[in-house]
């Protein structure tokens, strides 16, 4: 049940999110369901593995390639669907928590949590940059086999 | 092509550079949208440079010989619906070519095109608000506080703007009031959970987007504008944290 809730607030709270990038039209509902997409996948890999990181990881993957293919399909910029798909896993509550621990002077929190968003931001990072890079690789090739 | 032509091409360029920045695109895309744009005007080679503050670009041609603008960015913010358009723009401009005043034309009509109204913004905020609040773990009472602070919020920050004040004031204000009312609506009975209340709003305030899409420029190898996002989004997230716990301390 919670799971379910999570997933109909993870694509409202994307839509809220590429609403107020100034995304419109349809396009603004394929990037609010990249969000929903995100979660999801996030939700299937936690079955698999507890580490945070990898789930992460993942869901960057799968949402990498449905942003590639949407922005295929409605020639936009990446980042239009992009950004707002990974709106439900940016850590920012973490990062906040960090901040709210240092404020308290409580360094052990602190340290737990600073390391968690650092190592969730890159987990993400890492995965964006390396679908980028295959998929726009595949895609030349497919690009050049057509041709010959 | 003679010399001022291009150096109204290179103008051009160079503004549609500006404005993708501004728009948030990646520093990659904008180097490579003004590096496209000046070698479809017959350029032999360009060289674009471009960090979160500034763009550099120097032209060579056998006609023209060698010609440099140098750009300074102001500010930044998410706009990805005037990204698509400056986006479309740049594709036109390196199919057809167009005369300036054609391309002036096309980037006044994207200039003037409106965005969401302050109504719709305002509903915007209460979502955003209500959905992480829920997201994170809150009830509905939680929920419904989350939204109508988001309300607040919005109403506030666009108060607040209107003294011009520093942005990181601003942030800092936004987030006591976050603070101060999250708890005011618990004390009043109508939510539960101040600390989920809260996060919902801080989801908006927070500069999480930023700080992975930093990491993701170093990743790429834009490694000082990476660093300048990073340094700014801790410093910005920083401020936010300073904010909701001094409200929270005074509860």
């Amino acid at each position: 049940m919670r799971e379910i809730i999570q997933l109909i607030v993870s694509f409202t709270g994307s839509l809220g999110f590429a609403a107020l990038f100034n995304i419109h039209g349809k396009k603004l509902w394929f990037a609010a369901l990249g969000g929903c997409l995100s979660w999801a996948v996030y939700l299937a890999v936690e079955f698999v593995t507890p580490s945070p990181y990898i789930c992460g990881f993942w869901s960057t993957v799968a949402i990498t390639l449905y942003a590639e293919c949407m922005a295929r399909v409605h020639k936009t910029p990446v980042t239009v669907f992009l950004v707002s798909a990974t709106i439900p896993l940016i850590p920012g509550a973490a990062l906040y928590r960090t901040m709210n621990w240092m404020m308290m002077r409580n360094w052990t929190n602190f340290q737990k949590d600073g390391i968690y968003t650092i190592l969730f931001a890159a987990s993400m990072a890492a995965g964006m940059t390396l679908t980028t890079i295959a998929f726009r690789m595949a895609w030349r090739w497919m690009y050049r086999q057509r041709r010959m | 092509m003679t010399k001022d032509e291009a150096e109204q091409y290179l103008y051009y360029a160079m503004t549609i550079g500006e404005q993708l920045l501004c728009c948030g695109a990646e520093v990659g895309r904008v180097e490579d949208t003004i590096r496209r744009i000046c070698l479809a005007y017959g350029a032999s080679r360009a060289d674009v440079f471009s960090i979160t503050s500034s763009i550099v670009t120097t032209i060579y041609g056998e006609n023209f010989g060698i010609c440099t603008q140098t750009r300074r960015v102001p500010g930044m913010a998410n706009d990805l619906g005037r990204l698509d358009d400056l986006n479309q723009l740049s594709r036109f401009i390196c199919e057809f070519r167009p005369k300036p005043e054609e391309i002036q034309r096309r980037l006044d009509v994207i200039r003037n095109k409106q965005g969401y109204s302050f109504r719709t913004q305002i509903l915007i905020y209460a979502v955003i608000s209500g959905s992480f609040s829920v997201f994170f773990g809150g009830d509905l009472n939680d929920m419904i506080a989350s939204a109508l602070i988001g309300i607040a919020l919005k109403l506030f920050e666009a108060f607040v703007k209107r003294g011009a004040l520093n942005s990181l004031l601003t942030v800092l204000l936004c987030c006591g009031a976050g603070g101060v009312l999250s708890n005011l609506t618990v004390l009043m009975g109508l939510g539960h959970h101040a600390d989920l209340i809260s996060i919902g709003n801080i989801m908006l305030l927070i500069p999480g987007i930023a700080f992975t899409n930093s990491l993701r420029d170093m990743f790429s190898g834009d490694t000082i504008t990476g660093l300048i996002r990073c340094m700014e989004s801790i410093l910005l997230a920083l401020v936010v944290g300073l904010g909701f716990t001094a409200a929270n301390l005074l509860f």
